[in-house]
């Protein structure tokens, strides 16, 4: 590390812990600090200053609706994750039974081997409401040779006009695609950024933007067995790691 | 002891632990302990309630469903709640969610929606912030404004150089020599 650029960097050291360097700044010197033990030193030793300004705030009561809000999300998700563990060991134990079946059926009269075959798939269906959804990626037949189109929930309040819509092949493991109409055109440094949640897992599939007539359309890459939602929020380009955002268009699966 | 009672009495990095493993409960726990703060920081950096609610629900979502990991050797968990808050403020600010209603009026607001002293919790709070502020004051004006500028406003050290036409090397200088007296006040050692 050149003195030079140890200088050039130390006197950035109260703007970066007061969040006044641009992104580009910013990276450079968290690389400068991973090889500076005297930044380092000095961040550790300005930050407690960083860390009291918040404190300098009189108290503001928060609505209640917000914790209303927050709690209905987080009890509603805990629901969801606890269902989605139900349905996995709900189709873990039914591979297992028709594992179990596809060696007994061996040698059978294929009469017989039929009749217990529908036995054994019924048992499957009756032992949850939620049997059908979990067997659905064992069942045959002309329906999954067609695709589904599911409607999507949209946040009216930051999108009046928006609506939108998942079509889903029928392999769901194929992805699917996402349609929107009425979304407004955003910033040149922001896109919609497309997401799949999965217990709680939030995996990034595409981005997009749309035209003036609010149109748009984005590919979800992955496997969508198992998945609980695809969700659109609006990122910085050219994508986020994570949504900084609530959905604000979500289509639950 | 209920369970209830049994989260209600863990200190807030164990509570941590419960939340990263998607307790609900521990959730409510971490809001109650931290919600007013950080409510209260996002509101004197956006300005408006409506803003600063979607900032705090954006923040305690994240902690939520990102499941982020609180590190304790960073700090409490109330200095790395706040924290995120802070870098959902900014981001508000600077996509311009915003625009003119920022900050337009720290004080006006802020009396009507002010918390009453109505629990020890509450008037320690408001103790601290005095305490605090008056280590503000003690600064030279000049470095309390780009502090201000840059922590409350969401103000790049560019942005400031031109709101204050000066040099960005001088607001950068004034960045670090003001949290260096600040620091050395809070701690009770003369600058």
């Amino acid at each position: 590390m050149s003195v030079e650029r140890h200088r050039a960097q130390e006197e950035n050291v109260g703007a970066y812990l007061l969040s006044a360097l641009t992104e580009i700044e910013e990276r450079a010197f968290e690389k400068h600090l991973e090889d500076c033990p005297i930044c380092q030193d000095e961040v550790d030793r300005l930050r407690p200053a960083v860390h009291a300004l918040p404190r300098s705030i009189d108290p503001v009561n928060p609505p209640k609706a917000l914790k209303t809000s927050l709690m209905a999300t987080v009890k509603a998700d805990a629901r969801e994750a606890a269902e989605e563990a139900r349905r996995h060991s709900m189709t873990r134990r039914l591979r297992e039974r028709i594992s179990g079946l596809n060696d007994a059926l061996t040698g059978m009269r294929p009469g017989v081997a039929w009749v217990a075959a529908s036995i054994v798939l019924l048992t499957g269906v009756l032992a949850g409401a939620s049997g059908l959804y979990a067997i659905s990626d064992v069942s045959s037949g002309d329906d999954r040779l067609q695709s589904e189109t599911v409607a999507a929930k949209v946040d009216k309040t930051r999108v009046p006009n928006g609506s939108g819509s998942l079509v889903v092949p029928a392999d769901a493991r194929d992805g699917a695609v996402l349609r929107v109409h009425g979304l407004p055109t955003l910033e040149n440094d922001s896109v919609y950024q497309v997401w799949l949640k999965r217990g709680s897992e939030v995996i990034s599939q595409s981005t997009f933007t749309v035209g003036e007539d609010g149109e748009g359309a984005a590919a979800v890459t992955d496997n969508l067995e198992s998945a609980d939602a695809v969700m659109i929020t609006r990122e910085r380009a050219p994508r986020a790691k994570a949504p900084t955002e609530n959905a604000i268009l979500r289509v639950r699966l | 002891m209920n369970q209830k009672d049994d989260i209600q009495n863990l200190a807030d990095e164990e509570m941590m632990h419960l939340v990263q493993e998607g307790n609900p409960r521990a959730f409510e726990l971490l809001y109650d302990r931290h919600g007013g703060p950080a409510f209260s920081l996002a509101y004197r950096m956006v300005g408006d309630r409506v803003t600063a609610e979607d900032v705090s629900q954006e923040a305690f979502l994240s902690i939520w469903r990102s499941k982020a990991r609180y590190q304790a050797d960073r700090g409490s968990v109330r200095t790395w709640v706040l924290g995120i808050v802070h870098h959902r403020a900014i981001d508000a600010l600077r996509r311009n969610l915003v625009h003119d209603k920022r900050r337009s009026s720290a004080e006006g607001i802020e009396e009507r929606f002010e918390a009453k002293e109505t629990t020890p919790g509450e008037a320690a709070r408001r103790e601290e912030a005095r305490s605090v502020r008056s280590a503000l004051e003690e600064l030279p004006d000049e470095q309390t404004r780009v502090i201000e500028l840059a922590y409350f406003g969401g103000f790049s050290h560019s942005q400031i150089a031109d709101m204050l036409e000066m040099p960005i090397g001088t607001v950068k200088g004034r960045m670090r020599l003001g949290l260096d007296k600040l620091r050395r006040s809070l701690a009770g050692v003369a600058a």
